[in-house]
């Protein structure tokens, strides 16, 4: 199946790193050829707290691909924010059949040159980062295969923009896909222990992994069975 | 087979096959079927998977709620009947978990550790289409037996072809978009259980019985409802106060 697909497209990010870009821009042109699509965007949820900088900062493959992210966030709707509200991708293969869907975005969105829009959330559960929009400029579904690597690659994003959030570079690819419901469960537990977000939580929990050396789901289990308790200095 | 449990069958068949609905909801129709599995079939626990499209595979619903029912399909990531159906397409069982250690290493003595001693996976497809796997769980030796293992095959059956209706001219499109809104619910559920967990100090079987019981009380979709206490805006005392065994607390 897509075993091998999650380690090709791994090693494919690493091996265009040119440390000076972003990991989220390098991840949109690889997007780009993956998926055979015309350009890709990354539209970020401004969060309270969220520095200036990252909320200006562009992710995107190229100036229209640029151009439908700022018309999104200007207008307020669009597949991008759609998938961030319903933690699902929305795959729009003729945006013309969708302007009563979203009226403010399509017109202006299919005048700059887009026919088709496919967006991935960049979710994981009560956690939203933002989405990957991909455009092409022909309109027409996405294969299964692109939409499996579209999966994978908005997953990576995902991580790309946790470890920036957290102040770090990129690191353990697919380390999000490596987590289960007790995960999640032990992320709940510490938002309400802590007072801090489900973001938060989770990379506070993934911080005291790294930090004692253990995995991940081994930290999880002992917070469920309350056989540790992560405190504020942890 | 007496004319009641005929007619509970026929109505659970045309449960299953209604699912040309605007507001049909995966999360809460598969776990619609796996209730109905363990209503119906001589089984101890039910529980779906699907695929996630990335090369793995989901728990989507299952019957229970107690974790170590949950844990056997995180492990099923590694190794288990699930994974082997999926791949193959076709029915994975076993009649003896404790003589299948060496087949499923992780999987096994997860499964024997719960309490079943016996399994069965089926396929969720629809011709080439392998969308996940129903997988059965016995806790008396013996294996799942013949006319539950048809039936379930038959229930996954009419539940697939219920999920794959959905599709519109292109393939893909509404059904993953269906799945991957099912993968997403499921995890924010799992959130909210642990948010519930901590503020109640009650485990996770009785934070999501609180949860689907405020949920059922008050009309609200289970994953919608479940959003709201994983993003912080729900009244979490208001959702315990419904809760059965509010006495039943977790270890320290």
């Amino acid at each position: 199946m897509t075993g091998n697909h999650r380690l090709r497209l791994h090693a494919l990010l690493a091996v265009n790193g040119n440390h000076s870009v972003s990991a989220l821009t390098r991840i949109c042109s690889l997007a780009v050829m993956e998926l055979q699509v015309t350009g890709v965007g990354v539209t970020l949820v401004s969060r309270a707290g969220a520095s200036d900088a990252q909320q200006r900062l562009v992710h995107a493959s190229d100036a229209v691909a640029a151009r439908l992210e700022d018309l999104q966030l200007t207008v307020g709707e669009g597949p991008g924010l759609a998938a961030i509200t319903s933690g699902a991708p929305v795959l729009v293969p003729d945006l013309s059949a969708a302007r009563s869907r979203w009226p403010a975005f399509c017109p202006d969105a299919q005048s700059v040159g887009a026919a088709a829009m496919f967006a991935f959330p960049l979710t994981l559960g009560a956690i939203a980062l933002g989405s990957l929009d991909c455009y092409r400029t022909t309109s027409g579904a996405l294969s299964g295969d692109h939409v499996a690597s579209a999966l994978i690659l908005a997953e990576m994003a995902f991580e790309a923009l946790l470890a920036e959030v957290a102040g770090h570079a990129p690191d353990d690819l697919g380390w999000i896909s490596d987590i289960h419901a007790e995960v999640h469960q032990a992320s709940g537990m510490v938002m309400y222990q802590l007072g801090i977000s489900m973001q938060a939580a989770l990379l506070r929990i993934r911080a005291y992994a790294y930090a004692h050396e253990l995995a991940v789901a081994v930290v999880a289990r002992r917070i469920v069975d309350r056989s540790l308790l992560l405190d504020t200095e942890s | 087979m007496n004319d009641h449990h005929e007619q509970r069958l026929a109505r659970v068949f045309v449960e299953l096959a209604d699912t040309l609905v605007d507001d049909f909801d995966m999360l809460e129709f598969l776990s619609m079927l796996v209730e109905r599995c363990v209503e119906l079939l001589d089984v101890a626990a039910a529980g779906v998977v699907l695929s996630d499209h990335k090369g793995g595979l989901r728990m989507a619903a299952a019957s229970s709620e107690q974790a170590r029912l949950v844990e056997l399909f995180a492990v099923q990531a590694d190794d288990g009947p699930c994974l082997d159906c999926v791949r193959t397409g076709v029915p994975v069982y076993s009649a003896d978990l404790a003589a299948d250690e060496l087949r499923w290493p992780r999987f096994a003595p997860a499964a024997l550790a719960a309490g079943f001693v016996a399994t069965h996976a089926v396929p969720m497809r629809l011709r080439r289409n392998v969308i996940g796997a129903l997988n059965l769980f016995k806790a008396e030796p013996d294996g799942v037996d013949e006319a539950s293992v048809r039936l379930g095959q038959a229930l996954a059956d009419v539940a697939t072809i219920g999920m794959l209706q959905q599709r519109a001219i292109d393939d893909n499109t509404i059904l993953v978009e269906q799945l991957q809104t099912a993968l997403n619910s499921r995890v924010v559920i799992e959130q909210a259980k642990g948010v519930l967990s901590a503020h109640g100090g009650v485990d996770m079987d009785h934070a999501f019985a609180a949860l689907r019981g405020y949920a059922r009380s008050h009309n609200l979709r289970l994953s919608a409802l479940a959003f709201t206490v994983a993003d912080g805006t729900a009244d979490l005392r208001a959702i315990m106060a419904g809760a059965d065994h509010p006495a039943r607390r977790a270890e320290q």
